[in-house]
């Protein structure tokens, strides 16, 4: 059963194909996107959140078609994503940045924030526990600088709120544009455990992961889908994938 | 019962009260001698990290400093010298009504030129129909915020296509097409404005006729005083639940980075329009409390150099912060009233003072600070709770 599936996905930059005619499907897995610099994964993601509208092609999710409609539909119906540069807002504290997450579940309206506080601050406190759940599951250690700005806090465990708060709202499928990018191998590897985390928990979460390090690939995806120049070239597993001439071609040249 | 925290909370605020007091009564040396003050303190406070505390305090005990605030509006007009200062009180009352509204847009990352504009819409609203058609002034006060959010969303349809600067400039062009319209258009009193703007009335006591209290004789402005400040009170109240709500977030959200806020879910044309209609509404209701106030309105109440000095009030008081955006506007209001000493320079010492604030401290004087939840003691047993889980797991 496929949580998400593209049929001939395609957007166009002026005369550009980023992406051109690509397949894609995903069910209950972890799928690593690859490609050279300029393949189109990002631009992919793009597509799929919602931030591109394709020019021509269908993305289907969970049986709904979602095809142009905006980020914030895309949201609410259960997919979130992560950016390659760190994405957070500085001058809010950790806990506020995660409960950005939790936006498209609340229901407060302004309205109730006014005449029914009561009901509010219940949602509210309700929404802090579970940010402060996840964000202990991430790192117990940030719980207590949970009031802090973002400013204050370092480059990984930036990242780590980033993925934190794309799950904190149990997204269905969740995309994950190149989560170790500026960080070092250990720094990688912890991540990369953080990411099975959120797999071994009981949530049903489908990923995609765009990711250049190939120990990482082969370690947490159940298949691989390789981009060149826009289009889909290879969708298997990773040690198939590896065999394959024209990925090798895309990547070594010659 | 009477913890070090509370006791603190009650000086700080009847020292903020004295000092308001001191600013309004004084000549302009002394008003700004406060404001130096003021701005001492906090840069002090700062430094050593006691304004922490002291915000802690204040807010772990709002009812003492709510108390204290309102004994202080209430024996006002007993303490004030003369009726115009009076005055000043009430439309720095006024004001800050209007400054919270706009504060809306600018925490959404919107500077919105054209507020005298939504304060203007409200106010002729509200006069015209009291003196065309009669209606109760309390009605047609309703009826100024419905007509001012309405143009609020009106307007904002178009102009939120655009963003920044752009967005910016469009609000420009509301602001001077609302003064010519008004100066054009005899039917809304052209350049003579609209006079005779009746009062507000309790039954049959109309709120233009000195209060007798005690058997002393208050001035009418008192009437107004509590009546403004009551609403003032009412609207902080709404400004700060929406602050700290889902919806304050989302606002925070869009000014810090559109792409983060759409894709948490947050629709940006809805929220910016929200922004643009309650901080209209607030504004309206501001004009129409002005019109009914001061019986005339005329044009040159709500031109661009107004919204000029409500934004003013906003970045001195310190954007995203109710308190502060009050702070600002009251003190704005009393400086400048007090500037009326240097006559023709009168703009100019203005200016200056504004230059050098924002030099110096360009945060403004209470700045935004992190939300602090009412979940704050909740968060200390959450911690436990989760060093607790934390000892027993490990072996």
């Amino acid at each position: 059963m496929n949580v998400m599936y593209t049929e001939a996905l395609t957007i166009n930059f002026g005369g550009l194909k980023a992406v051109d005619a690509v397949d894609f499907n995903i069910k209950d897995e972890v799928i690593g996107l690859l490609g050279p610099n300029g393949s189109g994964k990002t631009t992919f993601l793009n597509l799929v959140s919602g931030i591109y509208k394709p020019t021509s092609g269908r993305i289907m999710f969970e049986q709904s078609d979602i095809t142009g409609v905006g980020p914030n539909v895309v949201r609410k119906k259960g997919i979130a994503r992560t950016f390659q540069t760190n994405r957070l807002c500085l001058d809010l504290s950790i806990i506020d940045n995660l409960l950005l997450g939790l936006y498209s579940q609340q229901t407060a309206t302004w309205w109730q924030a006014i005449f029914q506080p009561k009901r509010c601050s219940r949602e509210l406190s309700q929404g802090i526990d579970k940010c402060l759940e996840i964000l202990h599951h991430f790192n117990p250690a940030l719980v207590s600088r949970a009031y802090e700005p973002i400013n204050a806090i370092p480059l990984i465990d930036r990242r780590r709120i980033e993925i934190a708060r794309s799950i904190v709202g149990s997204p269905r499928l969740l995309l994950l544009d190149e989560p170790t990018a500026g960080l070092n191998a250990e720094e990688t590897s912890q991540i990369i455990s953080d990411i099975g985390k959120i797999r071994n928990g009981n949530q049903k979460i489908s990923m995609i992961i765009i990711e250049h390090d190939m120990v990482v690939i082969s370690s947490i995806c159940h298949r691989v889908v390789v981009l060149n120049a826009g289009k889909k070239i290879a969708d298997d597993c990773f040690d198939e994938v590896c065999k394959n001439e024209q990925v090798c071609k895309a990547y070594l040249g010659g | 019962m009477f913890s070090k925290n509370s006791v603190l909370a009650l000086l700080v605020s009847v020292v903020g009260c004295a000092l308001l007091y001191i600013a309004l009564e004084g000549s302009i040396l002394v008003a700004l001698a406060v404001l130096v003050l003021a701005l001492g303190l906090m840069v002090v406070g700062e430094r050593t990290g006691k304004v922490d505390l002291v915000c802690r305090s204040v807010s772990d005990h709002k009812r003492i400093s709510l108390a204290v605030v309102s004994v202080f509006i209430l024996i006002l007009p007993f303490m004030i010298s003369n009726n115009y200062l009076l005055h000043v009180a009430v439309m720095g009352g006024i004001y800050s009504i209007v400054t919270l509204g706009l504060n809306f847009q600018i925490g959404t990352g919107m500077v919105n030129f054209a507020t005298a504009a939504f304060f203007g819409t409200g106010a002729y609203t509200s006069a015209l129909m009291a003196t065309k058609f009669g209606l109760s002034p309390w009605l047609t006060t309703i009826l100024g915020m419905v007509s001012a959010a309405s143009l609020g969303i009106l307007f904002g349809f178009p102009a939120l296509k655009t963003r920044g600067y752009y967005l910016s400039l469009i609000t420009m062009s509301l602001q001077v097409i609302f003064t010519l319209m008004i100066i054009n258009t005899s039917w809304l009193g052209g350049p003579n404005g609209v006079p005779g703007v009746p009062a507000y009335s309790i039954g049959d006591v109309s709120l233009r006729m000195p209060l007798a209290i005690f058997g002393l004789d208050l001035p009418y402005q008192a009437n107004y005083l509590y009546l403004v400040f009551i609403l003032l009170g009412l609207t902080v109240f709404a400004a700060l639940c929406l602050h700290n709500s889902r919806t304050g977030l989302a606002w925070n959200s869009i000014e810090q980075d559109e792409i983060v806020a759409i894709t948490q879910g947050i629709n940006l044309t809805k929220m910016k329009l929200l922004a643009f209609a309650l901080g209209a509404a607030f504004a309206g209701l501001a004009g129409g409390l002005y019109g009914h106030y001061t019986s005339f309105i005329g044009v040159e109440d709500f031109t661009f150099s107004k919204s000029l000095v409500f934004i003013c009030m906003v970045l001195l008081g310190g954007i995203d912060n109710p308190f502060g955006v009050v702070l600002g506007a009251l003190m704005l209001t009393i400086v400048d009233e007090k500037l009326r000493d240097f006559a023709d320079y009168r703009m100019l010492m203005y200016s200056l003072i504004l230059i050098v604030i924002l030099l110096l401290r360009p945060q403004g004087l209470l700045p935004k600070r992190i939300r602090q939840y009412q979940a704050a003691n909740k968060m200390r047993e959450a911690k436990a709770w989760f060093s607790l889980k934390g000892e027993r797991s490990s072996p």
